[in-house]
């Protein structure tokens, strides 16, 4: 039998027929939810991937106005005030909380970004000359920083939604191409070597017949055989013995031969 | 009068400094500059200008290393002219770096209160300002050191001296040391070409007396500007208008109690320049214009700063018209800075892809 290895080791009894039967129905239940759970992912990944190439582009734009909003400030000042904001920035004004989105069973990670009020931190920079650009460059990148954020939430999605659609995937493809031909293969082997034991059944009982039907004519046959014999002899006696075995037969106790009927 | 004994101690000067005016970039060196694809094209348009410091760039350098090539070449030349003054006009010299100076010492000031490793901030000190003690400040672990020891032997102590103690150091922000400081540095300056007997009555105090009123009104208005909508007071920022200009005291009065952007205007309204600046940008109008060179959204005119920044090159440039004045090496480092300025933006635009704002530099020649 061409599945004689790709089948599980089981005892063809009539018990594990009924256990691979249950277990072909549970796997291809299985089979059928995981393969609706990998294009429900599948599609909400399209949608990201799609988010992704919008966010990325929109970082290329806010990037470069940021990068050169800090050139005008450059301009204004007319040195470096990067140290000295670096100094005075004391605690984030611009944060990031998070927060899981459940999709089909798979918890994603989005981030969110909020600014926290009234922390100006280097409000007084470029006091002299070059505050305004100042401002507005602090502005600018903070702006930047939200595409970022957008852009990390997604990324993170990304990465964690292929991962497992990966996983499903291959779940999907094993039950598809190995445990349902497998189960399959089991259950046609059972059912083989039941129909096996069947006709062998069905044989024997008909060789028990045969043999059976045989010795009953030789006992018939051998039976009529002392039968007749037997009245012949009865029939050459002749009267001379009737009396005489009506006695014995009433006097004697010996034995007479048995009387198959 | 004054011309009588000039050139005795300070003609050489004066040749040098007009000298170095004449390689200055020009309208026509500007048009080409803009037309450059790339910075290495950018780098051959600087040749004949910068060539000897721009010529161990690698390609394509980064627009801040051509920055501070650029300003290597006006610190060597700087240096040199310093080298040779005599009297009067090395003290005035030395009046000039103090500006760079203040902006070291908060630096480092900013620094040591945040106990970073002053050593590497020396590096970003401004090499103009730099002092013979300035390395001693990498010694000094706390302000009350730093002040006692450090900034009381500097020039600047005097500044310190009166307006700030050791204690306002620690508490007050920075930003508003520095500017106490230069408050008090400008007055000192105005009151120094006005007082000296080399000085005074000549064409230097004259120049420099338009110089530095200008510089203090366009200190008074940008901060006054800058300050809305931050934590400085009315009372503090009024401590922070240098005492001379044209618009003092009626105007600074005003000014330290504007709330807004029209009340500037209305304060600043008595002197024509200054009010036909806030007409020309149109702040009067709508407040919210404010912003200068405002990022990428309707920049067709120009800011205010660029009116200040043209205004002073302006200035600049006719101070070279004078004759037997010191005001010309002061005039000539602030045009040299503004061509750094204007070289660092053209390159930006450059590297940036930012074409259609390229022209905003200030060209007077």
């Amino acid at each position: 039998m061409s599945g004689a290895q790709n089948r599980e080791a089981v005892f063809p009894t009539r018990q594990s027929l009924g256990l691979m039967k249950a277990k072909l129905k549970g796997a291809q239940t299985g089979h059928d939810l995981l393969k609706r759970k990998s294009e429900a992912l599948t599609k909400r990944f399209r949608e990201i991937t799609r988010r992704i190439d919008e966010a990325k582009r929109k970082m290329g734009r806010v990037m470069q106005i940021a990068a050169f909003s800090l050139a005008e400030v450059t301009y204004a000042v007319g040195g470096d005030i990067g140290f000295q904001v670096q100094e005075s920035a004391k605690s984030a004004r611009f944060r990031v909380r998070t927060k899981q989105e459940n999709v089909s069973g798979v918890f994603l990670p989005a981030f969110e970004s909020f600014t926290t009020e009234g922390n100006n931190d280097f409000g007084l920079t470029g006091l002299g000359k070059g505050g305004q650009q100042v401002q507005r460059c602090r502005e600018t990148y903070a702006r930047a920083v939200e595409t970022l954020v957008e852009l990390a939430s997604l990324q993170t999605a990304f990465v964690i939604l292929d991962e497992v659609i990966k996983v499903v995937n291959r779940r999907v493809n094993a039950i598809e191409h190995v445990i349902i031909p497998r189960t399959e293969n089991t259950i046609k082997y059972i059912n083989s070597e039941l129909d096996e034991l069947d006709r062998e059944e069905f044989f024997r009982l008909k060789k028990v017949q045969n043999k059976k039907q045989r010795d009953t004519a030789i006992q018939d046959a051998e039976l009529k055989a002392t039968r007749d014999a037997k009245a012949a002899k009865e029939n050459a006696a002749g009267e001379d013995d009737k009396e005489n075995e009506e006695s014995q037969d009433i006097l004697g106790e010996q034995e007479d031969a048995d009387v198959i009927f | 009068m004054e011309g009588l004994l000039f050139n005795v101690n300070n003609g050489y000067i004066e040749g040098i400094v007009r000298g170095y005016r004449n390689g200055l970039l020009t309208g026509q060196n500007y048009n080409n500059l803009i037309q450059c694809e790339t910075i290495d094209d950018l780098k051959l348009q600087l040749g004949p200008a910068y060539g000897d410091f721009l010529a161990s760039l690698p390609p394509n350098p980064s627009t801040s290393t051509l920055a501070a090539r650029t300003t290597d070449k006006l610190i060597s030349e700087f240096r040199y002219v310093r080298a040779n003054a005599v009297g009067s006009l090395a003290k005035f010299m030395d009046y000039l770096t103090y500006g760079y100076m203040i902006d070291n010492v908060a630096l480092l000031i900013t620094g040591t209160l945040h106990e970073r490793d002053t050593r590497e901030l020396l590096e970003r000190c401004h090499p103009l300002g730099w002092f013979e003690t300035m390395p001693v400040l990498c010694v000094a672990t706390n302000i009350e050191e730093l002040y006692n020891s450090v900034l009381i032997e500097t020039p600047l102590a005097p500044y310190f001296k009166g307006s700030l103690s050791h204690q306002d150091l620690d508490e007050l922000n920075i930003e508003i040391v520095r500017n106490t400081l230069y408050k008090n540095y400008l007055e000192d300056f105005h009151n120094f070409v006005n007082t000296d007997p080399e000085m005074a009555g000549t064409p230097t105090a004259e120049v420099m007396t338009e110089i530095l009123e200008f510089e203090a009104d366009r200190r008074a208005i940008n901060i006054t500007l800058n300050s809305f909508g931050t934590e400085l007071t009315k009372a503090d920022r009024k401590k922070l208008y240098p005492s001379f200009g044209r618009l003092y005291p009626e105007g600074s009065f005003m000014l330290s109690r504007a709330d807004d952007i029209e009340g500037v205007r209305i304060a600043v309204d008595g002197v024509g320049d200054y009010k036909s600046y806030f007409e020309a940008t149109g702040m009067g109008q709508n407040s919210t214009g404010a912003g200068n060179m405002s990022g990428g959204t309707g920049s067709e005119g120009k800011s205010l700063e660029d009116l200040f920044y043209q205004k002073e090159m302006e200035i600049s440039k006719s101070a070279f018209t004078r004759q037997f004045t010191f005001a010309i090496v002061y005039a000539w480092v602030k045009l040299r800075e503004q061509e750094i300025r204007n070289i660092t933006w053209i390159a930006e635009c450059i590297a940036q892809n930012q074409k259609e704002r390229i022209g905003n530099y200030i060209s007077v020649f």
